[in-house]
């Protein structure tokens, strides 16, 4: 795959060229220009929750492959907001970035973007294979293309103030979904802090939800793509579940948070839990290190009906090149480049970013244990066993355009927010199914 | 674990064959004997199981002041008798030899020796899937897949037992060598944070807790009250786990949840005879036989985080609570559990036996005939959240005793729920061999022994 780097210009060549150029006499038009112009890169990417990581990205990571491949590579930052609106006005024009990173995997692009298997593969000949987790979020079975590449991931564990729950008689946090509610209820009604969720759509909402979902066995999609919510029980119990944690243990401001909503609450320890990447902790370690040595974090609650002890990742950290992309090449090049640079990723974002090659970050455990920043140092290895209890989105089949349709215009927080407001679980998980339905026969219809 | 014992049983036989000419292992001394086991003294090179010490549980994150009804405390009277024993019968019995044989566990053997079910055959070396095998070979319909056998040390009813901050120094030499030979040891740590510990986290860097959740024991309690059958359990916090979470008031009559005391002993709520069948195990989401079958990277992953053996090595289960949601002669659900029970046969109030989790979650539970619950970790159902039942690893050559007893559901006339489980604890006692490989003149004698079960 010809790259950026073959265009390279050696001081050799030069020599060699400038030589010959003698040679032929003074009829030979040297171009002023001509080896100094540069390509251009141009990646849009969300606003990672911890700045220091872009500062890297940008400043160092983007700059230094900038420099080394003669491209002048910029980055947009975009909230994660509106990352979604963003990449859909990029393919509504057929213009835009060369790379767009998003948070999830961004399947229902699929049509627009390149088949990104061959960046992959020459990873791979490096790295290895992919984690399952990956190979689910950028791979569609359909035209077994990948449509995207995804070179990280962040778990989303339990975090919790152990003073509080220790209140309550759970020093050692809720455990189950029963618990979180059980517990909760008592710890709202004995300390008036609420448990804290986000219901709200935004990312961590989303993510929040589908977990739960999930845990309680109302599966969205089953294995093979088919939709099966609310054709069980599950899925209206699950609704009347969330219902009940919230009025019970909640707060209204949970269903309209912005997005970091839950992660504004639970710094100003105002509430007592919340699904979340790490990223929550480190920031209370920044801010607060009274705050963080009382913020605890545990692998997710176990779920019920078989499901066991699962969350869904707070990021899956996507790339696509658009077909529309002006440097193709070049944009393939700094993915499989970014690789490379994997354990420097996951130091600047202070550990949230999970690689996907466990190559690059060979002592994670080690790392996870005896954390600098983290009081105790041991405090992070609750997430050890992260890549066992993440699956990807869309589980248990892959992520595909439908579900991540049904993600991105927040089908399920929208849902819960008709449930919490007064209509029943029931009619709620109706309404959410019909919206589905929907979107799946949009896509249905497309194809 | 079946699949454990089979491979055992392979190994050893290997073992056997290789090494007889200058191993003096205690198989290979058996082989003299020629198969089948004849029963003989040194044919039981399996320990019986025992209670834990004390320094075992403290150093594996369980405090034992918060152990409910374990076995062998206040002197040897807690539970000594009472169910699982009926009678005059005892549960357990003071033996020198157990922390001779395991230096972790202490001197009482436990009798009381219970039955139950993993679920869905997920044994990797299961024959029940029809991949067949070496493994397979001889298998009788008496030697199903499922069953397992368990020692019930002791309740956990709330989360206090999972010790925050435990330190232990091993390995202290003071004065070795003719006083000059000194070490300071090394710690047996959970939580110490001077040591830049996690609290609750044990030496391997997991909370005990989190561990024991991936590893569910699924307790059906009996739901024939003095007031009519029960749809639900007696607290509200269950209830609204998946029943209906939207619950305000528990609905009469239920079934209780809670602890009680029986003759000044306490009685766990799921005591054998609270229980209207026997002990499901969940398999499929952890190693059962130690083998972590996880692959990440593979095209189907197989989520075995913690095996079973060398995770949890306490053997604890967090124990799942499931019942039905509608009387059994339900238009609805009446039908479903006749399906069922046509397969696995019913319990006395007419429910059916519930063997898989398929039947649970996907014909119960997503049909709103079946609902299940955790208890309150904090304690507030006053019930058993967690329990302390280590499976046996190999209960062949001697790992049940010729004095245990096998604790299994009855139906209302006395006899054995599943008499799978009765002949296979039988056949193991008496000639430390699954039944398949009795002779018939042995099954005759299990058969007639099981008659008198």
């Amino acid at each position: 795959m010809p790259g950026p780097k073959k265009k390279r210009f050696s001081r050799r060549n030069f020599i060699k060229l400038a030589a010959g150029a003698a040679a032929v006499g003074p009829f030979f038009v040297f171009r002023p220009n001509a080896f100094a112009s540069e390509m251009t890169l141009k990646v849009a990417k969300w606003a990672h929750f911890l700045p220091e990581f872009d500062d890297w990205f940008i400043n160092v990571m983007a700059a230094e492959w900038g420099r080394q491949n003669k491209t002048k590579v910029t980055v947009d930052v975009i909230p994660v907001e509106e990352i979604h609106k963003r990449a859909f006005t990029e393919v509504t024009a057929g213009k835009g970035h060369d790379i767009f990173i998003f948070p999830w995997p961004p399947a229902e692009y699929h049509q627009h973007v390149i088949d990104h298997v061959g960046i992959y593969q020459t990873v791979a000949a490096k790295y290895g294979a992919i984690q399952q987790i990956a190979h689910r979020s950028t791979f569609n079975p359909n035209n077994k293309k990948y449509f995207a590449f995804a070179d990280f991931w962040v778990p989303s564990p339990l975090h919790f103030f152990q003073d509080n729950w220790a209140q309550v008689g759970m020093p050692l946090g809720p455990v189950h979904y029963g618990g979180l509610l059980s517990g909760g209820t008592r710890l709202r009604d004995k300390l008036g802090i609420p448990c804290g969720l986000a219901f709200s759509p935004t990312l961590e909402g989303n993510v929040t939800l589908h977990s739960i979902l999930y845990s309680h066995r109302a599966l969205i999609f089953d294995s093979r793509g088919n939709l099966v919510f609310n054709k069980d029980v599950f899925a209206a119990k699950a609704v009347g579940y969330i219902q009940a944690l919230c009025q019970d243990t909640g707060t209204p401001e949970q269903l309209t948070w912005g997005s970091g909503g839950s992660v504004g609450a639970m710094l100003g320890h105002k509430s007592s839990a919340a699904i979340n990447a790490i990223s929550l902790l480190r920031t209370a370690e920044k801010q607060n290190q009274d705050l963080a040595r009382k913020l605890w974090i545990q692998p997710p609650l176990l779920g019920s009906s078989g499901m066991g002890v699962t969350a869904l990742p707070h990021v899956t950290n996507c790339s696509v090149v658009w077909n529309f992309a002006q440097n193709q090449d070049g944009a393939r090049q700094f993915l499989a480049d970014l690789i490379d640079t994997s354990r420097t990723g996951y130091e600047k974002s202070l550990g949230v970013n999970f690689p996907i090659y466990p190559k690059t970050v060979p002592n994670l455990i080690v790392r996870l244990s005896q954390d600098p920043q983290a009081n105790p140092p041991s405090k992070y290895t609750a997430l050890k066993d992260a890549l066992h209890w993440t699956p990807n989105l869309g589980v248990p089949g892959y992520a595909t355009p439908e579900y991540m349709e049904i993600f991105n215009t927040f089908v399920v927080p929208k849902m819960v927010a008709r449930a919490v407001k007064g209509e029943s679980a029931e009619d709620a998980a109706t309404a959410g199914a019909a919206e589905m339905q929907r979107i799946v026969d949009k896509w249905k219809q497309a194809s | 674990m079946k699949g454990i014992r089979k491979y055992a049983s392979l190994f050893v036989t290997t073992l056997a064959l290789v090494g007889l000419t200058f191993l003096a292992v205690p198989k290979a001394a058996a082989q003299q004997d020629g198969p089948p086991g004849g029963g003989d003294a040194d044919d039981t090179f399996n320990p019986p199981p025992c209670d834990y010490n004390n320094q075992f549980y403290a150093d594996n994150g369980i405090d034992v002041t918060q152990l409910v009804g374990r076995f062998g405390d206040n002197n040897g009277t807690t539970r000594l008798t009472g169910p699982p024993a009926t009678g005059n019968q005892h549960n357990y019995v003071a033996d020198s030899t157990c922390s001779v044989n395991d230096p972790n566990r202490r001197n009482f053997r436990i009798l009381a020796t219970t039955g139950g079910n993993s679920d869905d055959n997920n044994s990797p070396f299961t024959c029940a899937s029809g991949n067949g095998g070496p493994n397979c070979v001889n298998q009788s319909f008496l030697e199903p897949e499922t069953f397992e056998f368990i020692s019930i040390l002791a309740f956990v009813d709330n989360q206090n037992a999972f010790s925050s901050a435990y330190l232990r120094n091993v390995g202290l030499i003071n004065g070795g060598l003719e006083g000059v030979q000194q070490n300071p040891g090394t710690g047996i740590s959970i939580g110490q944070t001077s040591l830049g510990e996690t609290p609750a986290q044990t030496l391997r860097g997991f909370a005990m807790q989190d561990i024991v959740s991936n590893f569910e024991a699924y307790a059906a309690l009996k739901q024939t009250t003095p007031q009519g059958f029960a749809l639900n359990p007696c607290s509200l916090a269950m209830i609204k786990q998946l029943q209906n979470p939207n619950a305000t008031s528990v609905p009469m009559p239920c079934f209780p949840v809670n602890d009680t005391v029986v003759n000044g002993q306490p009685l766990s709520d799921v005591a054998t005879p609270n229980l209207r069948q026997d002990w499901r195990f969940a398999t499929n989401r952890n190693a059962m036989d130690g083998s972590d079958n996880n692959n990440p990277a593979a095209a189907t992953v197989v989520n075995a985080p913690f095996g079973y053996f060398c995770d949890d090595l306490l053997g604890m289960w967090i124990i799942t609570y499931f019942w039905v949601t509608a009387p059994p002669n339900d238009p609805h659900c009446g039908p479903i559990y006749q399906s069922i029970g046509a397969k696995n046969g019913f319990n006395t109030d007419g429910t059916p036996i519930v063997l898989t989790a398929f039947e649970l979650n996907t014909e119960l539970e997503a049909q709103g005939c079946g609902a299940e619950a955790k208890e309150d970790p904090m304690g507030s159902d006053g019930g058993a959240v967690w329990l302390i039942c280590p499976g046996i690893p190999d209960p062949r050559a001697g790992g049940i005793a010729p004095d245990a007893f096998l604790d299994q559901v009855r139906n209302s006339n006395g006899i054995p729920q599943n008499l799978i489980t009765t002949i296979n604890f039988l056949s193991l006692q008496i000639f430390g061999v699954f039944p398949n490989e009795l002779t018939q003149g042995q099954m005759k004698k299990v058969m007639q022994a099981a008659n008198g079960s």
